[in-house]
């Protein structure tokens, strides 16, 4: 597909690149930031471009708060995994079988996506400290999970969808159960596809921050409520903030440099095919 | 509409056009779904009767079991409330017009994206530009925070070098409500962008040609073949874009605080304000019961709209 430059490509480019230096300018900013000293960062004139052998934010970021980071990858792993395990044979079954509401599920489960979290806010604190999971990454692992549910079962049907239905027809002639379906046919053939689905989850879990915010109080606090800390009415911890930031949007950076192209899909649910 | 991101045609696999569906089976169905249906229950259906149970008392989140049924007092409260009007204000506002900026900055960026799609590099340009819709909320609001900060912000400095006078940011009550604008701008322009981009790259190249031997202008092509082929695709995106207004929380949370006065409230921040900092259940459950309600209409749109999608 690609092609030589030509020259009436010239004004689209030159647009195109003003406006990736917009999008990136102020990602840039705070990633140089990361390596600045205090006194640098808070410098007018700025200090431009830092050394970057000075790593002791990070240093001091990741000495201090690393089991917050930790939590962080705990709950949206755990809430990836948990989203998947119930998503995948939720999609399998909505493509596969024909029953009664079928489609009022379908339908049910997409609107639920719009669930705005806030409204669920104080029923899902009212039982998780019911529970005894107040401050605990279990519940965070369930609300995650519960949020991303819907979007996971939707992108998932649309790539079970595209699995052949001549191999299904056949392994159910051979007599395999619905499982077995499932699990070596399905699974194996739309793996990329879920791959992208889990993926979405994770970044989605990953960036997340209201729930956190007042599901968790010592113990369990994500990496961005800990980083919403270092902003208050007192000093302003700068240093932190950048090298917190950095690391904080490094999964979502990477991935949209190596998932693009499921980009599209995973933000319609799959109503558009990539 | 297929393999519309990378804008080639070849890996394009057709799609079954209907599916038979099996029937009988039916208490295995019943197991690969009803799991996930009870948990969505659990998550949606019964915290909305239990908000709205609530939202009919005068409730302190400290103590639940003293709950004195009111009616709907707390509704009339913040009905009467002018915090709570501003924050509906101000989200309406923010929505209408951080979609509007949105779409035409978008549909500009798409058309100079696809015009350079056939060039080596321009993948990766797309990935540079995207890059805002995907990074941490929260990190956005710090990262403007520093932009912008009165004292030690670049902006600030470049706007002086250049010779403008200094901004107050995030102090004064309008400029406050445009920045965080702004903000929402940038970090979602590149979301409408995809939207349109797939929208067009779904738009056949005979069909311009046609166009162009007929003679048509630019603005007969734009009228009459791109804004018809996106239409769909953009309406689907307008909804989402709703939705996450009427979520929106991380940024102002980080920036404002709803701030300076109430210039840049929103409604959730404000629901998040009355139950977990004033411990006001009663109200706080009204504001998100009324969240819901406004969320309910969009998603009776949305979910119609994208069944037609998912249908073409």
């Amino acid at each position: 597909m690609t092609s030589a430059f030509r020259l009436r490509d010239l004004g689209p480019l030159i647009l195109v690149l003003l406006f990736v230096f917009i999008s990136s300018a102020p990602l840039l900013w705070i990633f140089l930031g990361a390596f600045k000293t205090t006194a640098q960062i808070i410098s007018i004139p700025p200090v431009w471009v830092p050394d970057f052998t000075y790593l002791n934010n990070f240093r001091d970021v990741l000495g201090q708060f690393w089991p917050f980071i930790v939590n962080s990858m705990i709950a949206t792993v755990g809430a990836t995994a948990l989203a998947l395990l119930l998503a995948v044979p939720a999609a399998f079954g909505l493509v596969n079988f024909s029953f009664r509401g079928r489609a009022a599920i379908a339908d049910w489960i997409l609107s639920t996506r719009m669930m705005p979290p806030i409204a669920a806010a104080v029923p899902l604190f009212v039982i998780f400290r019911g529970a005894g999971l107040l401050d605990t990454l279990p519940a965070l692992i369930i609300a995650y999970a519960g949020f991303n549910l819907p979007f996971a079962i939707w992108m998932s049907m649309s790539f079970i969808r595209r699995v052949p239905q001549e191999l299904i027809e056949a392994a159910r002639l051979e007599g395999c159960t619905w499982l077995r379906v499932l699990w070596e046919i399905v699974l194996p053939l739309s793996k990329s596809g879920l791959a992208a689905v889990a993926t979405f989850v994770f970044i989605f879990a990953w960036n997340e921050f209201m729930l956190a915010l007042f599901l968790t109080t010592r113990e369990a606090k994500t990496f961005p409520v800990v980083i919403s800390s270092f902003i208050g009415t007192g000093r302003v911890y700068w240093e932190y903030i950048t090298a917190a930031s950095v690391i904080q949007c490094l999964p979502p950076v990477l991935f949209t440099f190596f998932m693009q192209k499921h980009i599209v899909s995973g933000i319609t649910m799959g109503a558009v095919k990539d | 509409m297929a393999s519309l991101v990378s804008g080639t045609t070849s890996d394009m696999t057709p799609r079954p056009s209907r599916r038979a569906f099996y029937t009988g089976d039916r208490f295995q169905a019943a197991a690969f779904i009803v799991p996930s249906c009870i948990f969505l229950a659990l998550l949606t259906i019964w915290p909305f009767f239990y908000s709205v149970y609530l939202s009919l008392h005068r409730v302190r989140l400290t103590a639940l079991k003293r709950a004195v049924f009111v009616g709907f007092e707390n509704y009339w409260n913040l009905v009467t409330d002018t915090l709570f009007q501003h924050a509906l204000l101000n989200t309406l506002m923010l929505a209408t017009a951080s979609i509007a900026c949105e779409i035409i900055i978008g549909f500009v960026v798409a058309k100079a994206f696809v015009s350079i799609a056939h060039l080596r590099w321009s993948n990766w340009l797309r990935s540079f530009f995207l890059m805002p819709m995907m990074v941490t909320p929260l990190i956005v609001g710090m990262i403007f925070a520093y932009v912008f900060n009165p004292v030690l912000g670049i902006a600030n400095y470049l706007l002086n070098s250049v010779g403008l006078a200094p901004v107050s940011w995030f102090g004064d009550p309008f400029p406050a409500m445009l920045s965080i604008l702004l903000i929402n701008v940038w970090q979602w322009t590149p979301f409408m962008m995809l939207l349109i981009m797939a929208g067009l790259f779904s738009i056949r190249s005979d069909l311009y040609e046609a166009a162009r031997v007929d003679g048509a202008k630019w603005h007969h092509i734009l009228r009459f073949l791109e804004i018809p082929s996106i239409r769909g695709i953009v309406l689907l995106g307008i909804i989402l874009r709703i939705i996450d207004t009427l979520r929106f929380f991380d940024v102002v949370y980080v920036t404002t605080r709803g701030g300076p006065g109430d210039s840049t409230m929103v409604l959730t921040l404000y629901a998040y304000q009355q139950n977990f900092q004033f411990f006001q259940a009663g109200t706080g459950s009204a504001a998100a019961v009324i969240i819901l309600v406004i969320s309910i209409v969009i998603t009776t749109f949305a979910v119609r709209l994208l069944r037609r999608i998912e249908n073409d």
